[in-house]
């Protein structure tokens, strides 16, 4: 390892937010399962690593009817797949989070730590940006909120800066007769990143709302298709056409994973078996 | 090794760890015996187990959470220890496949993997086995679908999986007849 680092590990916030504000050259580290990689890369040089994990603060997994369901920057993704409230109420979550790497990293990955990574193709962004999620941000300066649709700004870059802490995520309450999934493309079934993923739900006011990895520089919400779709009403012919459509509302790239074309396939392809599941659960 | 008892543990689990000088002191419980070292806090949990504890049960394979041969128990649960700093194991109880046998007695699932012949090279058996025993410790009755997903971060380039499979199924048939005969 290249980073010669110290290692702080505050019990409280407000230590952390210390920390945060003193330097520019500290990573936070909750679960670890990206910065570790990253440091054993050398992709970083880490002068301080803040240990979140013993922040009370920070563990908060809270559901409160009504109003939605908090998940704090401490809480790993088995934890969310074991969830009752998520399989019942943001099943999208629940598939994704199940889809998510193996066993052992999801004992210690985060939900947070997958959105801070902002990697275009993570499983958790659209199913999250399906449900309005927003993100409560702290710094020594005070608590912001903003959406995550607003969130991401680029290829593993988000608008957090170096003095500020992701507290957690927050989804609003979907109500009765809401569902959602996830369905992604991997090259092998298994542990790879997705080819593409789709997160779809149909809310209760039979409105459709459509989330999408790994075809653009961030993860979307393609809300322009949407209101398309929408105002077209939902029927298997509109789904249809919005299989099609949904081609010209995404930027796919070609790497490693897949081709720019098969993605756009894949999108379209992907979006149709999310939408008929959710048409025929319903039927 | 020294011996302090539980609640020094518990106390030390909470305590603020703020290591300006480049060593901290970490303790653990590892295998049923506390262990207090002075370590350097870029150390991995896996090479601390290997070249510290002399545990070389866990190896490093991939280095980044891909194959699983560097899974032990942490607190309860299986993790990949490369991806780990030691110091995170503050106060923490971890098991690794040198806690599994009892005074020179291989335990049931181990012997399971040897009766399957779940190994041939042998250099995942040490994850598998802990990714097993994680998965039986939690879930004791598993179905075929969670063995194989409790499985699936660990790899094997030699048995092809089907023994390893056989050996934890047959392992948790074992355990619970055991159970209930106690
Ligand atoms: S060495 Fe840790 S998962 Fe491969
Ligand atoms: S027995 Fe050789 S890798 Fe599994």
């Amino acid at each position: 390892m290249l980073s010669q680092f110290d290692y702080v590990k505050p019990l409280v916030l407000d230590e952390a937010l210390d920390v945060l504000s003193r330097d520019t050259d500290t990573y936070i580290l909750a679960g670890g399962t990206d910065l570790l990689i990253m440091l054993r890369h050398e992709l970083i040089n880490a002068r301080h690593i803040l240990d979140i994990k013993a922040i009370p603060e920070l563990k908060v997994f809270s559901y409160v009817e009504g109003k939605g369901l908090e998940i704090g920057a401490n809480v790993v993704v088995n934890k969310l797949i074991e969830s009752e409230v998520v399989r019942d109420n943001y099943k999208a979550l629940h598939d994704a989070a199940s889809c998510l790497a193996s066993y052992q990293l999801r004992n210690r990955a985060t939900l947070v730590g997958n959105i801070c990574n902002a990697s275009p193709g993570a499983d958790l962004p659209p199913a999250l940006l399906i449900y309005n999620a927003t993100v409560k941000i702290a710094s020594k300066d005070g608590v912001r909120t903003v959406p995550l649709k607003e969130f991401f700004t680029g290829v593993k870059k988000t608008q957090l800066t170096k003095h500020e802490l992701v507290v957690s995520v927050f989804l609003p309450e979907p109500g009765q007769d809401d569902d959602s999934c996830y369905l992604r493309q991997t090259r092998l079934k298994g542990h790879d990143l997705s080819t593409v993923g789709v997160a779809c739900r149909i809310d209760k006011n039979g409105k459709a709302c459509i989330g999408i990895n790994a075809v653009a520089i961030t993860p979307l919400r393609l809300t322009a298709l949407e209101d398309e779709l929408n105002a077209k009403g939902i029927t298997e012919e509109s789904i249809l056409w919005a299989a099609d459509e949904i081609k010209n509302h995404i930027r796919p790239i070609s790497d490693v994973r897949s081709s720019k074309e098969y993605r756009l396939h894949m999108a379209g392809v992907l979006f149709k078996r999310c939408m008929m599941q959710l048409m025929d659960k319903e039927a | 090794m020294t011996n302090i008892d539980d609640k020094d543990m518990c106390a030390m689990e909470a305590a603020h760890i703020n290591s300006k000088n480049r060593q901290v002191l970490l303790t653990c419980r590892v295998n049923g015996q506390v262990v207090v070292e002075e370590i350097d806090p870029t150390m991995l949990l896996l090479h601390f187990l290997r070249d510290r504890l002399k545990l070389f049960g866990a190896k490093e394979a991939c280095g980044e959470g891909e194959c699983g041969a560097c899974t032990v128990i942490l607190n309860g649960e299986a993790v990949t220890s490369c991806l780990i700093l030691a110091i995170e194991a503050q106060g923490s109880e971890i098991t690794t496949v040198e806690g599994l046998s009892k005074n020179g007695e291989l335990s049931i699932l181990q012997q399971q993997f040897v009766f399957e012949d779940a190994l041939q090279c042998g250099f995942c058996t040490p994850g598998m086995l802990m990714s097993a025993r994680a998965l039986l410790d939690r879930n004791p009755d598993p179905t075929d679908e969670e063995i194989m997903e409790g499985m699936a971060g660990n790899l094997c380039r030699c048995t092809g999986y089907q023994q390893i499979f056989n050996a934890v199924k047959c392992a948790a048939r074992l355990e619970r007849e055991e159970l209930n005969r106690s």
